[in-house]
């Protein structure tokens, strides 16, 4: 169809003009100031080659903030999945109060990472806090009935302060967090599923798993890539829980790229440090985009 | 095998209000009871003092307030950028159509942090630093492809004889995106706004990155000064956490229909 | 469409008019004061000044004291910055003079007569290169905060030796009460252990040479201060998991009669109940090397204005104000500082005050604080030493290598 060749331009110049600016822009000059030595004060800096990254690869906090990252995914592509598919399996049948039941589970998903973040460090207080004094109490139960326990042990787990609990109790946060978004991403995938597929299957007696494994889950598939894709995304951009808990502490135990990018770029001012930072994120990033984008780009084809 | 499944879903969905339900125990109680009989505690008294005195001392009320001035128009310049540039894209077939939709699609991926320098640099260059249009400015045109990809596929499955016949009546461009284009959105539109209140809504960074007064402080970044101000006062801290879960809550319950439309949409319409 | 525009349109002129109003007759002053007690001296400030000075309107914003360590050279390269700010005298404020972030204010010291009133140690502290640069506010001592109940229920007396002080430490564990509290969330606390422990073991003098970059945090001296540091640790001083819990929630275990002693700085008092604090005393970190001169920490505390202030007159006016003599004495009076002033009358000290003072007079050395001491992107590295030392003694050699390193980057950057 014909129009004017400048239509286009008129809708697009407003939106296109805001995203370039507060968008591409930035994303290239980040890019640009990892190279420079740039600390965000003086007017002066320099190009410094690729000695911020070289730096960075020398850097302890670097590699245990990666680590932090790489764990995060591990857990979120693995426990809110399963989760999330196993509860939009059982609650996408029949049943009774499966209202209340949904929104149990996505309530989180509505409260802000502060919130949250504020919330569980209460929960996890290690005095106040309502893990230690459930665990209080059922110390001293099995106390009474003989164990050789002492309850006052259950006051001074420190599940933030402790650097081997501080970065497995905020992926827990987390994960209370994320696991109603793939319950409601995998709802609405089955509500695309073929049942006469599997009405056939039950006729010729396949098992409820072999159902699921070869009728269901493939079907699924495009879902299953599109939660993959969003929960890994999140997991590397995981910063406002971080930040709120623990600050990275105990001695960066907790630490993950995005907060060491800030706490480098505006407490440190090392705005070239910590722009490579963000590059390597978006490096890191960049492979799950492009597999994001390739589905994309297949259902246009269709 | 059924009876156990439902056991097992309606545990875990007790679990999982658990916190929430724990969180408004303690928001009711003193922090000097809790502290000497421990949360497990039947209260001694119960009130909404600490929520008076977040509200009031802790200035809740005002970084609500800060929290809706910037959402609102952020939600309104987003929908009505991104239903331009959707437009754009499904009514016209020019170059760069394709890559433009992409480059829409690859933004919203971006790891944020990436943008983080740059962008605090622009809004002090522009005299934008600490104003909620520097905040406003930002959400709109970084939920632009967002809102763009959602639009543009809600939009194409317009039949495009719609269109065309719009133009055989001789009307500009203009006059068939408002009467036929928006029209047709409209359902789109309330999904999306729902969805991207909650999330310009619980935005904390962006705050932390542009604004420095505590007068223009969204009520995320303002909880964090909240809690610098009443420590150990658990109870107090707690209530403020609530206070500010509480907006989006409502529009939550209100229009969860369109808020699970919305999330689905942008998943699953690729 | 058209209301959509319109909606936009004045949704941009409101803010710009906002904006526009932020910027004349008025001054934009940033805080950390956050804990209750000096907010509230604070705002009280702020409204006095404003009653002083009706035509000023003061937009006051109180950041969390943590926050705002972090964001605070965000609001100094911001335009406009904040007129005003709250900070710390000595190396960390000449960091940003340096950078040309701070108001050259001599005019205001020499039209007020300041350099006769303040002190000369307060008079350094606030300028670089023979200008001035800030406004002191007070400052303070740092000593072990004790239980004197907690002490006499146990039968214990205030050590002078560090092997008393230990023998304290397993007594009070030995009778079911944390000897020492700390809370090391935001690390610093740690830091007042290492000043303590290194100018005590190894003297003032080296502590301020390693802070300097001239000492290496491989050698032995340091080793020495972290082998003292483990003997308090093998004698069961310290609560444990002190980095769940920031310092204020550490200080509650002595409010709450759990904990005996705290080395902290006086600013405790301001988180202590009133009906606990008759029960708070302190004693001078226990020597360790009597040959050795004697240093404490004193930090000083108090306000520089921008460079770039947009109200420079009404921000000097705030300055002039916030150096008199009536603001200082608020400080000494309402929250027990020591005040840098020397025309204010002395007798105003409470007991307590004076014996802080006492305490620091007859110290051969004041240091400031270790993060105000050295450079502060250093200082985070070294806290967070400290804090894994803590937690994971076996690790000691990998840690200070570490910090060493980075030592040495981050000097040779300053070079």
């Amino acid at each position: 169809m014909r129009h004017h060749p400048l239509a286009p331009l008129s809708f697009l110049l407003l939106p296109l003009g805001l995203y370039v600016v507060w968008v591409i822009y930035p994303t290239f000059a980040t890019m640009a100031m990892a190279f420079t030595d740039w600390d965000g004060i003086s007017a002066q800096w320099n190009w410094v080659g690729l000695a911020n990254f070289e730096r960075l690869f020398a850097d302890r906090v670097f590699w245990l903030s990666l680590g932090n990252n790489l764990r995060w995914v591990a857990v979120f592509v693995t426990i809110p999945l399963a989760m999330g598919l196993a509860l939009a399996l059982a609650l996408n049948r029949n049943v009774r109060f499966d209202r209340f039941l949904k929104i149990a589970y996505y309530l989180p998903m509505v409260l802000a990472f502060v919130v949250i973040g504020l919330m569980w460090a209460w929960i996890y207080h290690p005095r106040q806090g309502l893990v230690n004094n459930t665990l209080f109490h059922l110390y001293g139960f099995a106390q009474s009935l003989g164990f050789d326990v002492n309850p006052l042990a259950a006051r001074r787990i420190g599940w933030l302060g402790d650097p081997n609990l501080a970065m497995g109790s905020i992926i827990a946060a987390a994960t209370w967090q994320h696991v109603g978004y793939v319950m409601i991403l995998y709802l609405a995938g089955l509500k695309t599923v073929n049942t006469e597929l599997l009405d056939a299957g039950q006729v010729d007696g396949a098992s409820p798993w072999q159902l699921f494994r070869y009728i269901t889950f493939p079907q699924l598939a495009p879902v299953t890539t599109i939660v993959l894709v969003i929960t890994v995304i999140q997991s590397l951009r995981a910063f406002d829980l971080v930040y709120v808990m623990t600050r990275g502490g105990p001695f960066n135990s907790s630490n993950v790229l995005a907060n060491f990018m800030y706490i480098e770029a505006f407490m440190n001012y090392n705005m070239g440090y910590g722009a490579a930072i963000a590059v390597v994120l978006f490096l890191i990033s960049v492979g799950f985009i492009a597999a994001y984008l390739y589905r994309v780009v297949q259902e246009e084809e269709r | 095998m059924r009876r156990l499944v439902l056991i097992v879903v309606w545990a875990g969905a007790l679990l999982w209000l658990f916190p929430i339900g724990a969180a408004f125990v303690t928001s009711l109680r003193t922090q000097t009871d809790i502290s000497a009989h421990g949360f497990w505690s039947v209260p001694r008294e119960v009130s909404f003092a600490n929520y008076a005195a977040a509200w009031d001392r802790g200035r809740v009320n005002r970084y609500l307030l800060n929290s809706f001035i910037i959402t609102i128009p952020s939600i309104v310049g987003m929908l009505a950028l991104s239903s331009m540039s959707a437009y754009a894209l499904v009514r016209f077939r020019f170059r760069f159509n394709r890559g433009l939709y992409f480059m829409f699609v690859a933004g919203m991926l971006l790891p944020f942090q990436i943008l983080m320098l740059p962008v605090f640099q622009l809004s002090n260059r522009l005299g934008l630093y600490d104003t909620h249009l520097a905040l406003i400015l930002f959400h709109t045109a970084f939920q632009i492809g967002f809102c763009t990809f959602v639009l543009r596929n809600f939009m194409r499955t317009v039949p495009v004889s719609l269109f065309e016949s719009a133009v055989i009546d001789g009307a500009g461009e203009w006059t068939i995106y408002r009467r036929i284009g928006l029209p047709l959105i409209l359902p789109a539109f309330a999904a999306l706004a729902t969805l991207e209140f909650t999330w310009v809504f619980n935005d904390y960074l962006w705050a932390l990155v542009l604004l420095s007064s505590d007068s223009l402080k969204p009520v995320t970044a303002g909880l964090s000064t909240l809690m610098g101000q009443f420590v150990n006062d658990w109870p107090l801290i707690v209530s403020g956490s609530l206070l500010a879960a509480v907006p989006t809550l409502v529009v939550f319950f209100a229009l969860q229909r369109y808020f699970i439309e919305g999330l689905t949409m942008g998943a699953t319409k690729g | 469409m058209r209301r959509i525009t319109i909606s936009i349109l004045s949704t941009l002129l409101v803010a710009l008019l906002a904006w526009g109003a932020a910027q004349s007759g008025m001054l934009r002053y940033n805080s950390y004061m956050s804990d209750p007690a000096p907010r509230e001296l604070d705002e009280r400030i702020v409204e006095l000044f404003m009653e002083r000075y009706p035509d000023v309107r003061v937009e006051h914003s109180t950041i969390a004291h943590e926050d705002f360590k972090q964001a605070i050279r965000t609001y100094l390269v911001a335009s406009p910055p904040p007129d005003v700010l709250t900070w710390f005298a000595g190396e960390r404020m000449r960091f940003f003079t340096r950078a040309g972030l701070i108001a050259d204010i001599t005019d205001v010291w020499t039209d007020n007569d300041w350099t006769e009133a303040y002190s000369a140690g307060a008079q350094a502290m606030s300028s670089d290169e023979g200008d001035y640069y800030f406004i002191p506010q007070s400052y303070y001592w740092w000593a072990v905060y004790y239980r004197t109940d907690i002490y006499e229920e146990v039968g214990l007396s205030v050590p002078e030796t560090w092997d008393h002080f230990l023998d304290n430490c397993r007594a009070l564990d030995a009778a079911g009460y944390i000897p020492v509290t700390i809370g090391t969330r935001f690390r610093w606390p740690a830091g007042g252990w290492f000043d303590y422990l290194n100018m005590r073991v190894n003297g003032p003098e080296f502590h301020i040479r390693l802070l300097d970059g001239l000492e290496s945090y491989e050698s032995e001296e340091v080793r020495n201060t972290f082998a003292h540091w483990q003997e308090a640790m093998d004698a069961g001083c310290f609560i444990d998991n002190p980095s769940a819990y920031n310092w204020q929630e550490a200080a509650d275990f002595m409010s709450q009669r759990e904990a005996g002693m705290y080395l902290m700085g006086q600013f405790i008092m301001d988180v202590v109940p009133e009906d606990q604090q008759q029960y708070f005393d302190f004693f001078r970190f226990p020597i360790i090397d009597a040959t050795l001169p004697i240093g404490e920490d004193a930090p000083t505390d108090g306000w520089f204005l921008s460079a770039n202030a947009a109200n420079m007159e009404n921000a000097k006016l705030f300055a002039e104000f916030l150096g008199s003599r009536e603001v200082a004495e608020m400080w000494a009076r309402d929250l027990g500082r020591l005040v840098l002033r020397s025309d204010i009358d002395r007798s105003i000290y409470t007991d307590t005050q004076r014996k802080g003072a006492e305490l620091l007079q007859s110290a051969d050395y004041i240091a400031q604080f270790y993060d105000r001491d050295t450079p502060e992107e250093l200082a985070g590295r070294g806290m967070d030493a400290f804090v894994e030392f803590m937690a994971n003694p076996d690790a000691l050699d990998r840690i200070l290598a570490d910090l060493q390193r980075e030592a040495e980057r981050v000097f040779a950057a300053r070079e």
